[in-house]
């Protein structure tokens, strides 16, 4: 939930903020008059803007897109960005980030967005997103964020996706085929030719527009990216600027690839796909912590271990505390990301953004902490 | 004097039976308890709203005056009990909601939320009933137990205990600076270096500034502006009778959860290192039930539920009465006692210590004169 950005603080703004905590101790008048504003609205909130969902479509496999109507005051946004989307399941608000997958072009004439997300049969929110919508409903949209974008100028572009690492380049491919001429090459590696996402359309973008192509790539017939692979598909690759979403280790590789091939560095650009939701894999490895307020970063050893209020303070930090045994919740802290283990109820948490007691959680995966 | 505590083993079985009864509860938190605590917040928004413009009509007939002022001192209760005392809890932070989270919130009252946290969540709970370290037991103001001195100065307690109640918000404001100044006191006579408490001043008349302003300047200056001088007044006066009804009410319903005649305290000695089991003897040894209809647990915050609270102070309220007759029968199998009784039965008991605790004791009575 981040619709809030950061403004330089005045005295006109200070004195707003005492006068709300003064009448209605809050920062925001907002906040009080919500309940109010939710007998008309239902879901209607303070942070990001109220947008509605129309329908679920299932893709291919265990893909599926939500279609979402934003509400009036959500902005624009531009091709490759993502998004954040909360909705209240069971009483607890989840948010999540996904790339938006049709084009900014599509959204101005229809006023519509789809997020195509892949469900994970072990994940808590994804499948639990597709059953709440299944009719619609109304969700919470931050307004888009990222700067994965289409560079600017008229260079030849090289775009390597990796399962529905496709999102932020099904949205660039649309765009570029209302209104552009360059010519861009989309290599697209898939499991099998069975659960290639948005295949027909792809194809079809291709026959249209000759500056267009696609090329899709079967790793369990071709194996995953290397060079043999971007040398045939495209053999003028060094001349490219290049644009890599999928998996972190896809990512990681072909970034390596690149370079060993002689992209300079500002002309490979990459992003990590999908918030951790989907990706995240609990193992009893090293988790590598980022204490993200202060710049610090550590990480933890299986068999050493310890709370996050102990490893925050090894590291010379010193986080609001107090009864260390998870009673009085001052330690509470904002998790960014990543998985903790909670000591005393035996539970590990949701993969997102929520608040953390430090005193009695433990680095189940890689974390960012807002301390 | 303090009681004793029974060995970790003796207890391990009831610590088992409690930590079962709390997961059972945490298993079913969800929608219908985000549901419960979101219409509390909209009746307790009606009746702020609805007290301070029904009050305003009394210019009209005295009557609307009374109504409003009952609306608004309701409105606080609600405010303070149910919603801001269980929300600081982190009974609710489940939700995810940034306007129900235990570290934002603030409530209506004259203690700023840091400083309750600090000596509330944090002291209070963890140290329960500690002679030495909770310094809730008597709020250093009133000798509740043979473990604190007696001095001439306690013959006059009961009207420190009725001015403690009229007057209940400013002392739990004071409460923190209060034990700051004492310790000040005591540094000062050992010779010892005093402790800064120049942030909790701030604190304080930072928290006081803002509902002074809001109840006896903004509310009654506002009305004045439209209906004239003598309005200023009047609603002046309201606001001071909701806060007296809030301060008289809350004072209440926490003297009947920790006061009660039976209530045990202990040593600081044995609570060092203590098991869970021994923690939550502890726990329901230092607190006391009453019993009545839902109306009266919910005007209390469910802190007729002192018990259950202490056992699981993060457990959300709504949990509380299910659970209490669980936990009932779990004492009654371990032969733990369990204090409960009608309200005005805690109430009297109540009374009845204070009044005990504030005579000379006997056992000095017949010591000869030190030499």
């Amino acid at each position: 939930m981040n619709g809030q950005i950061a403004q330089p603080e005045t005295t006109l703004s200070r004195f707003h903020t005492w006068l709300a905590q003064s009448l209605v101790n809050n920062n925001e008048f907002f906040a009080y008059f919500e309940p109010f504003i939710r007998l008309a609205m239902p879901a209607w909130s303070t942070v990001g803007v109220r947008s509605r969902v129309m329908k679920v479509h299932s893709e291919t496999g265990d893909v599926y897109s939500l279609v979402i109507r934003p509400g009036r005051r959500w902005k624009n946004f531009s091709a490759g960005q993502h998004v954040q989307i909360s909705a209240e399941l069971n009483g607890t608000l989840y948010t999540r980030t996904f790339s938006i997958s049709t084009s900014p072009d599509y959204f101005r004439k229809t006023g519509l967005i789809e997020l195509s997300i892949r469900s994970k049969p072990d994940g808590r929110v994804t499948p639990m997103l597709k059953e709440h919508f299944a009719k619609g409903g109304v969700c919470t949209l931050s307004d888009a964020g990222g700067d994965f974008l289409l560079p600017e100028g008229n260079e030849p572009l090289l775009l390597i996706a990796g399962g529905s690492g496709i999102t932020p380049f099904r949205s660039m491919m649309n765009q570029l085929s209302s209104n552009s001429l360059r010519d861009v090459h989309l290599l697209f590696y898939i499991r099998n030719s069975s659960n290639a996402l948005f295949r027909q359309e792809l194809d079809r973008i291709a026959e249209l527009h000759p500056n267009l192509k696609v090329t899709f790539i079967n790793t369990e017939a071709e194996g995953q990216v290397c060079e043999e692979h971007l040398l045939r598909y495209c053999p003028d690759v060094a001349d490219r600027i290049a644009m890599v979403c999928g998996p972190t280790p896809m990512i990681q590789g072909t970034r390596n690839l690149l370079s060993e091939l002689g992209l300079p560095a500002d002309q490979i650009r990459f992003e990590y796909f999908g918030a951790a939701p989907i990706e995240m894999e609990m193992t009893g490895e090293k988790s590598f912590v980022r204490f993200k307020t202060s710049g610090i970063a550590t990480t933890t050893t299986p068999d050493e271990q310890m709370s996050l209020l102990d490893l925050a303070e090894k590291q010379g930090l010193t986080p609001q505390h107090g009864c260390r045994i998870g009673v009085c919740y001052q330690c509470v802290c904002t998790k960014e990301s990543g998985v903790v283990f909670n000591t005393r109820t035996g539970q590990y948490s949701d993969t997102g953004k929520e608040d953390i007691q430090l005193c009695i959680s433990v680095a189940a995966s890689d974390l960012e902490l807002n301390i | 004097m303090t009681t004793p505590m029974p060995s970790a083993e003796s207890l391990k079985a009831f610590e088992e039976d409690l930590n079962q009864i709390r997961d059972e509860a945490l298993a079913k938190v969800g929608k219908e308890d985000a549901d419960y605590i979101r219409r509390v917040v909209l009746v307790q928004r009606v009746l702020d709203l609805g007290g301070r413009a029904v009050m305003v009509a009394g210019f009209y007939h005295w009557a609307f005056w009374v109504l409003g002022v009952a609306m608004l001192g309701i409105a606080k209760i609600i405010n303070n009990m149910e919603i801001g005392h269980n929300i600081m809890h982190g009974q609710y932070d489940f939700m995810n909601d940034p306007h129900l989270n235990s570290l934002k919130y603030d409530w209506d009252g004259a203690c700023s939320g840091g400083s309750w946290r600090r000596t509330h969540n944090f002291e209070h709970h963890t140290y329960t009933n500690v002679i030495g370290k909770d310094r809730d037991f008597g709020y250093d103001v009133l000798r509740l137990s043979d473990d604190v001195e007696w001095k001439p100065l306690y013959r006059m307690q009961f009207l420190r205990y009725l001015n403690m109640t009229l007057m209940f918000q400013w002392a739990v404001a004071f409460h923190e600076l209060h034990g700051y100044i004492l310790r000040n006191m005591r540094n000062k006579r050992e010779g010892k270096a005093p402790t800064d408490n120049s942030e909790l001043k701030a604190d304080f008349y930072g928290k006081a500034l803002k509902v002074l302003f809001r109840d006896y300047l903004f509310f009654p200056g506002l009305v004045a502006i439209f209906l004239g001088w003598p309005m200023f007044w009047m609603i002046f006066w309201g606001n001071m009778a909701a806060n007296v009804i809030r301060n008289i009410w809350a004072a209440t319903i926490i003297y009947c959860g920790h006061f009660t005649g039976n209530v045990h305290t202990f040593a600081e000695k044995e609570c060092e290192g203590e098991s869970r089991g021994q923690w939550y003897y502890r726990q329901i040894l230092g607190s006391s039930n009453f019993e009545g209809p839902r109306l009266l647990h919910i005007m209390s915050g469910h802190l007729s539920r002192q018990v259950e609270h202490h056992l699981f102070p993060d457990m959300p309220s709504y949990r509380y009465n299910e659970v209490a007759q669980k936990v009932r029968a779990a004492c009654a199998r371990h032969g733990v006692p369990y204090n409960t009784g009608s309200f005005g039965g805690q109430y009297f008991s109540v009374i009845g210590r204070i009044l005990k605790y504030s005579r000379k004791p006997k056992a000095q009575t017949q010591t000869p004169a030190a030499a």
